[in-house]
């Protein structure tokens, strides 16, 4: 002990690399190589079965998987929420009411106050403040591990269980496309509501092309409303393909890998970065992501109405 | 290296293979996931307007309130006791100046009592003296008187047994007149001076 006390924090951080490589070197001797394992389907985890069958004229509202946890978003975020919102205490508020209170202010004077007229700040708030909260309490809880894997059960006393997974609402593309899809068509709608259709497609352009030919003018359009439609694919897919590669990343790096390719000392030398990337996804890309939705979701509205585009 | 490659083939084949089963659902959207996330969302987004992001904002308002008001009257409460301090610092100078005052006047009284005291004290042993050297000088003069008498008639009877005859006036006169200034009467005189310092 009294040796190790007197190692330099070089020699410490040295002598724990060794270890750490050692052990996987070891294990790679002792248990060697499996082969690769074509029984277990990562993707699968995100894979959604239809626990209770529901159609309605022809629409499949199975409940699965995804909709078990955008409830949950939903439930958590309304029941957050309302609960601090109720107890708000005002001389001496506790650490969950100062952080609803940061992510308020943050929604509220900086998203959405920054970049709109406070006319329409004050009636898009709800909307956007509701957005940031639906998509941070989703991320958020896409990071609890719950009995929700139904791919692989686990057997209770004869119980088929389903097993400890962790899953994200927002790791599923339809659940960002259908709230970008909201965004897209509110925009628009205020756009053409504040200019007029034809002065609101006008102002798509760029300022400074009063002099250009037509031609080329309309050349410039296309490629405009081209990106608007980029819009859709670039703040649906930011959002999905953060918390779908986060979550993989958590997978493979928690045993996913090692299982895969059935070396087992692999998964000595990823379950320590898998807790890197764990801390890395809720304490920064689950925020993050929600905050650059909103941000978006304020910039392309603040943008649609604004007098000089 | 290797294994990388391996993984990035394994992959590939995996998604081929989810292919195979009937399309890529992680990139497929579904039409009732949507409807679903609608319904939630929307449901979400009205609940909070009603009832989470008014009580938020009116206690974030009253909050602010509370403390522009408890800045506010701190700061009429500080000015109040740098007023009240000032008052203080103003009543003890008055004070202050007011004690010197006294102590000044007090002090003059004082002086002009202990002048007046000396002044009368001198007045009074100057009028003392002053009596005292009249009574001298009436006592002298009469005491002169005297013995100028008994000189006078001590020299007329010592002349007159000498002669033996009886002296008229003028001659009384002329003789008393001699031996008078022939007495020194300064030692008396000087005596009478000195007594007077």
């Amino acid at each position: 002990m009294s040796r190790l006390q007197a190692m330099s924090n070089k020699a410490k951080v040295l002598l724990g690399l060794g270890l750490y490589l050692g052990i996987t070197i070891v294990l790679l001797l002792v248990a060697g190589n499996a082969g690769k394992n074509d029984a277990f389907q990562p993707q699968n985890e995100f894979k959604l079965d239809p626990w209770i069958d529901i159609n309605v004229a022809g629409i499949d509202l199975s409940v699965n998987k995804a909709v078990l946890y955008l409830l949950l978003a939903s439930v958590l975020t309304i029941v957050t929420m309302v609960w601090i919102a109720r107890r708000m205490s005002t001389d001496r508020p506790n650490r969950v009411q100062m952080a609803i209170e940061v992510g308020y202010d943050l929604t509220r004077n900086n998203i959405t106050g920054g970049n709109m007229s406070p006319a329409m700040a004050a009636r898009w708030f709800p909307f956007i403040a509701a957005l940031f909260f639906f998509i941070f309490f989703s991320n958020m809880i896409g990071f609890l591990p719950l009995p929700v894997n139904t791919e692989h059960k686990v057997d209770v006393f004869g119980l088929e269980l389903p097993s400890f997974a962790l899953y994200a609402a927002t790791a599923n593309l339809s659940i960002p496309l259908v709230l970008t899809l909201v965004v897209w068509f509110s925009y628009h709608v205020e756009g053409i509501r504040a200019k007029g259709f034809f002065k609101y497609l006008a102002s798509w352009l760029p300022p400074g092309l009063e002099d250009m030919n037509p031609l080329a003018k309309a050349f410039i359009f296309v490629i405009e409303a081209i990106s608007q439609f980029a819009r859709l694919i670039s703040l649906s897919v930011r959002l999905f393909a953060n918390i779908l590669a986060g979550h993989l990343l958590l997978l493979f790096m928690g045993g996913g890998l090692a299982v895969l390719l059935g070396i087992a000392a692999l998964g000595v030398l990823t379950f320590p970065l898998a807790f890197f990337f764990f801390i890395l996804e809720v304490g920064l890309i689950a925020t993050l992501q929600a905050f650059i939705f909103a941000i978006l979701t304020a910039i392309y509205l603040g943008g649609a109405t604004a007098e000089s585009h | 290296m290797e294994l990388l490659g391996d993984i990035g083939v394994l992959l590939l084949a995996q998604a081929e293979q989810a292919e195979d089963e009937g399309g890529s659902f992680l990139v497929s959207p579904g039409l009732g996931l949507m409807i679903w996330t609608l319904i939630l969302f929307l449901l979400t987004m009205w609940v909070l307007a009603k009832f989470a992001f008014p009580p938020i904002q009116r206690a974030l308002e009253k909050r602010a309130n509370a403390i522009r008001e408890n800045i506010e009257a701190s700061e009429r409460q500080r000015k109040e006791a740098d007023e009240l301090l000032e008052e203080y610092r103003q009543r003890l100078r008055e004070a202050r100046e007011q004690a010197d005052d006294i102590i000044a006047r007090s002090r003059k009284a004082s002086e002009a009592a202990v002048a007046e005291a000396t002044s009368d004290g001198r007045a009074k042993r100057e009028e003392l003296v002053a009596a005292a050297r009249k009574d001298i000088e009436t006592e002298t003069r009469r005491s002169l008187e005297q013995i100028r008498r008994e000189v006078a008639d001590l020299t007329v009877l010592a002349t007159e047994k000498v002669t033996r005859k009886t002296l008229d006036e003028a001659d009384q006169r002329r003789l008393v007149d001699e031996a008078l200034s022939e007495v020194d009467f300064s030692a008396l005189a000087g005596n009478g001076a000195e007594e007077r310092r």
